[in-house]
């Protein structure tokens, strides 16, 4: 990433108050609010956040609102067909003068994974082939966590979810949203994670200037869902990219580049342990096996990248 | 105004064209496509300012019909029958916005199995959404309620979105004379619209659709829809005034053909209900004193009109081109409870027939009047009652014969 | 509380009673507060839902009992007991509620400052519950414990057990408080004021919020059992941490260069305590009063 272009050389210049208002139903620690507040001080207000059902839902819940743009939810299955009816009708009130362009509002889908990955998908492909100029932001607790956290098509391999408890955990493998998004070939997608501000920073900041389909998927720690103490999100946050489970990259013109690369990778387990929902792999036994596989998936990843 | 053959379809892109819709967001399903293909054309020749887009689906279709209403611009759709049933959650959902817009839905049979000739499930399956509902019988109709739909919806009083209804092949694919009303007189009656302070603008912020938990605001919210809904059938009535005045044409919110004097009528909804007219003309001729009552307004339930007009008959033959399983017909349902409880409430006879759009005959319609008169007379109702005949199951033991059905107690033809 | 309810549900159960428990939910998630009912009879049970009389209400987080969105309060009578978990006396809750109800302590021991000891509250309250019904043994508290904590670790249990019967003997005195009465009779009751609801313009009838961050009236710092407090001796004034970190908006940068925390709504999850470079953040157990936290920080 240019870093000369970026207002966002380091944490100190991440703004210092912010545009999400308190006082939201999350849960403490949340790990996908702590991304979406980031993210939203740099959006800025003069957006309308259109949501498919999940956790964030919740957000406003007449009468309340941490909004201080606008906000509409739609469906599980159809917030990118809303964004696409949004911004539709404001590109043709002003093209046909009924309203001033300074009315305009940049038009930002909000889903968790489950809608993102799954019920969403075909809303999703047909707003990038369309090439609609919105962004989606993704936040990924890797699961249904509205509804208990059952596993989703995030939900990464052994983990246990409500709907995963046997000693293997989920016997499935995270889908590749990244990938999915980038073949069909829109202006823009990167992952991102709270815990790493500066660089979601930038890629919300870069962006914003862009025009068309882009994509933020932000991994979300959840304190609920993967069962971990709440002071613990931003150190798991870190800890999935320094351990290389979370690459931090983006793609555009074509190309993929990862704009985090660890050096030394620690253990995968150094993440893993953390977390509630591994227990399993390490008691009563540890569990060679898994934990051998999980680390060889994630040094195969990066044996393609380095 | 300009009078020329139209099919059904052709006079739906019409009322779109002629109300001057900004955006039209579509998906594809027979019998609706030739709707959306006219618009397309007009749009790509210039004939017609609008936005057009094809989604992936009918539920991102209407996701994005009410998030554009509700950003303020006027929108039209159109759909079927199992398009109508994908979007099923989004009809419920979008009805809650107050987000008006007008969709046409081109009635088909439903799956399973799977046809293309029309009844009314479809349609009916939406009955509790907070849609309006407008069922036409004629292609002049289509092109006439599309107007009246877009004053209703946008309409203060009402903010809701409208369904207009029309059977597949029937009035779909069937040309008719259709007066096409000049546009500029179209575009006065429609007049434009105003999303008030609804829409989403950077100026003000506003979050739209959220979650109401508990019983107390929920209830609110939804009996305020309901309210909305029951203000339409004064507000239909100005605007179809309003239509009539302009144009010359009545559409009253339940039509009556020479049943004000009638003993007897047929009750029904939909394109066949001009077969029943023609039924009574020939009943008539034959000494019966019949008529037909057609609710066009199914949603906001017209009520007070049913109950002026059908009270006091000897009998009434209500004729369903739809079935709710397990119980039988829906139109007959919507009568009974309307009518239970009034003084001189006459004997209600259920007939099911048209199903997949399978034609009502003549003779079928001399014999339902001859089998309500009989219930009338003896003050015994027969059960509901299938229009099916012997030559039609001979038809389907041939068709079972052929698949290996297992073999029934009716032995095919030799 | 579910555990609570469902414990107490169990008990009853084995009992002999006809039994209904469930737990309420409301928009909020874990660490908000939440509430649970329990009913019981000797009689097969038509009622659902809302307990409108309730003859006795638990608290196991005292500091929700003032607060009327709460309304751990409501449908309280002179046949209700009220039983809060507690570092303050019967004494000053009567002074501090004037209510009709009959009002019980179970004491709040001093070690419940770390999250870790918070579940056990809900199993003491469930103990203390079982013994002034007066109808529930020793045995089947027991058997019930270990019916609802089947998922956790025996140790986990044997924990929670103990707590329970702690709780249960302290109530000793306080045996068969509440019994099974009451006074509901369809001949003479209040009307329900009943309305013609008014058609509205969709302006106002719509579930649309025409504001901006109507949100900051939700008080989420009630949820906190723990509380971060800056030392601002240490605190290197890195704001852009906390602040940024802070998934609630409830740390901003104050006038005087130093981070403040928003105690209205900061929900206690403590990530600014664990990712203060300067380790200038403690974290307090919430039931200290404010004075004597922020002194023991200064000192």
């Amino acid at each position: 990433m240019n870093e000369t272009k970026t207002a966002f050389k380091r944490m100190k210049d991440l703004p210092s108050t912010h545009l999400l208002g308190t006082g939201t139903p999350m849960c403490a620690g949340c790990g996908g609010l702590q991304a979406i507040h980031e993210i939203y001080d740099i959006l800025g207000e003069k957006t309308v956040f259109v949501n498919a059902a999940g956790c964030m839902t919740l957000l406003s819940v007449y009468p309340f609102t941490p909004f201080r743009g606008s906000w509409l939810y739609t469906s599980m299955g159809s917030a990118p067909a809303g964004a696409q009816g949004v911004r539709d009708a404001l590109d043709i009130l002003i093209q046909k003068k009924r309203i001033d362009s300074r009315e305009n509002l940049n038009v930002v889908v909000l889903t968790g994974d489950g809608a993102a990955n799954g019920i969403g998908m075909s809303a999703t492909s047909g707003a990038i082939e369309r090439d609609l100029d919105f962004i989606y932001i993704c936040y990924d607790n890797e699961g249904y966590g509205n509804t208990g956290q059952q596993y989703s098509s995030a939900t990464p391999h052994a983990a246990r979810t409500a709907t995963s408890k046997g000693p293997r955990g989920f016997p499935g493998y995270k889908k590749d949203l990244f990938s999915i998004w980038a073949s069909h070939k829109p202006t823009y997608v990167a992952t991102v994670v709270g815990a790493e501000p500066v660089d979601l920073a930038r890629k919300v900041e870069k962006s914003k200037k862009m025009k068309g389909p882009r994509m933020l998927i932000a991994l979300s720690p959840c304190p609920t869902g993967w069962d971990f103490n709440p002071m613990e999100a931003v150190e798991i946050g870190k800890l999935a990219v320094r351990t290389g489970v979370w690459p931090l990259k983006e793609y555009a013109d074509g190309k993929v580049v990862h704009t985090k690369i660890p050096g030394r990778r620690p253990p995968v387990e150094e993440y893993l342990k953390l977390q509630g929902r591994y227990a399993h792999l390490f008691r009563p036994d540890r569990n060679e096996t898994l934990l051998r596989e999980i680390q060889a998936r994630v040094d195969a990843y990066w044996d393609g990248v380095e | 105004m300009k009078r020329k053959l139209l099919t059904g379809n052709a006079a739906a892109a019409w009322g779109a064209r002629l109300a001057r819709t900004d955006y039209v967001p579509a998906f594809p399903i027979t019998p609706q496509t030739e709707i959306i293909e006219t618009i397309a054309n007009w749009v790509d020749n210039g004939e017609m300012d609008a936005r057009m887009v094809t989604l992936d689906s009918e539920h991102s279709m209407i996701t994005a019909a009410g998030a554009a209403a509700t950003t303020g611009v006027r929108v039209f759709t159109a759909t079927s029958s199992q398009g109508l049933l994908y979007g099923m959650e989004m009809l419920y959902t979008v009805a809650g916005w107050r987000a008006p817009f007008v969709l046409v839905n081109v009635s088909r049979g439903l799956a399973t199995p799977i046809t293309l000739e029309p009844d009314h499930n479809d349609i009916l399956a939406a009955r509790d959404s907070g849609f309006l509902q407008i069922h036409c019988a004629t292609c002049q109709e289509v092109l006439d309620s599309i107007l009246i739909a877009f004053r209703l919806g946008e309409d203060e009083r009402v903010r809701l979105p409208v369904i207009v209804n029309l059977d597949g092949f029937y009035l779909s694919f069937t040309r008719e004379p259709v007066e096409i009303p000049d546009a500029e007189a179209a575009g006065r009656f429609v007049s434009s619209y105003d999303a008030g302070n609804i829409p989403f603008r950077a100026s003000a912020p506003v979050s739209q659709a959220v979650a109401a938990i508990g019983g107390t605001a929920y209830s609110y919210f939804r009996y305020e829809t309901h309210l909305a809904a029951q203000n339409a059938l004064s507000v239909y009535e100005e605007v179809a005034g309003e239509f009539t005045r302009r144009f010359g044409r009545t559409h009253d919110a339940v039509e009556t053909y020479r049943s004000d004097e009638a003993e007897y009528v047929f009750v029904m909804i939909g394109s066949f209900a001009t077969k029943a007219k023609e039924a009574v003309d020939r009943l008539r001729e034959a000494g019966w004193s019949i008529g037909l009552v057609r609710p066009r307004l199914l949603r906001p339930f017209p009520e007070e009109q049913i109950r002026r007009v059908l009270t006091g008959k000897k009998g009434i033959a209500v004729i369903d081109q739809n079935l709710s399983m397990g119980k039988g017909g829906v139109l007959y349902m919507e009568l009974a409870s309307a009518l239970h409880g009034q003084a001189n409430v006459p004997p209600l006879v259920s007939f099911i027939g048209g199903l997949g759009g399978r034609d009502i005959t003549p003779e079928e319609f001399y014999e339902m009047a001859s089998v309500t008169r009989t219930a009338a007379e003896t003050e015994e109702i027969p059960p509901p009652r299938l229009l099916y005949t012997k030559g039609e199951i001979r038809e389907v033991r041939k068709l079972q014969a052929i698949a290996h059905a297992e073999r029934l107690e009716l032995e095919p033809e030799k | 509380m579910k555990t609570a309810s469902r414990i107490l549900g169990t008990a009853l159960f084995l009992e002999g009673f006809e039994v209904q428990d469930a737990p309420r939910y409301g928009a909020e998630r874990r660490g908000a507060p939440i509430f649970a009912y329990v009913r019981a009879s000797r009689e097969p049970i038509n009622e659902r839902g809302i307990i409108r009389q309730p003859h006795l209400i638990i608290v196991a987080d005292e500091t929700l009992v003032p607060v009327p969105a709460a309304g751990v309060l409501s449908g309280i009578t002179k046949i209700t007991t009220l039983l809060v978990h507690s570092f303050e006396s019967p004494e000053t809750w009567q002074e501090r509620l004037n209510t009709p109800a009959r009002i019980l302590v179970l004491p709040a021991a001093d070690t419940v400052e770390e999250r870790e000891d918070i579940p056990f509250v809900g199993t003491a309250c469930a103990g203390a519950a079982a013994r002034l019904v007066g109808e529930i043994s020793r045995e089947f508290l027991i058997e019930a414990i270990h019916h609802e904590l089947a998922h956790l670790s025996p140790d986990i249990v044997q924990k929670n057990t103990e707590k329970a019967m702690e709780a249960y003997d302290l109530m000793a005195s306080h045996e068969g408080y509440i019994k099974e009465d009451g006074d509901f009779s369809g001949g003479a009751y209040e009307k329900p004021d009943w309305v013609d609801l008014p058609f509205e313009e969709a302006r106002r009838s719509a579930p649309a919020i025409h504001a901006a961050a109507t949100s900051v009236e939700v008080k989420t710092g009630l949820w906190r059992t723990m509380r971060p407090v800056i030392d601002f001796e240490h605190c290197n004034r890195c704001w852009w941490v906390c602040s940024t970190f802070c998934p609630d908006s409830a740390i901003e940068l104050g006038e005087d260069g130093f981070p403040e925390i928003d105690y209205d709504h900061c929900k206690g999850c403590m990530i600014c305590v664990a990712q203060c470079p300067a380790h200038a953040i403690e974290a307090v157990a919430e039931h200290k009063p404010k004075a004597h936290a922020a002194e023991g920080v200064e000192s």
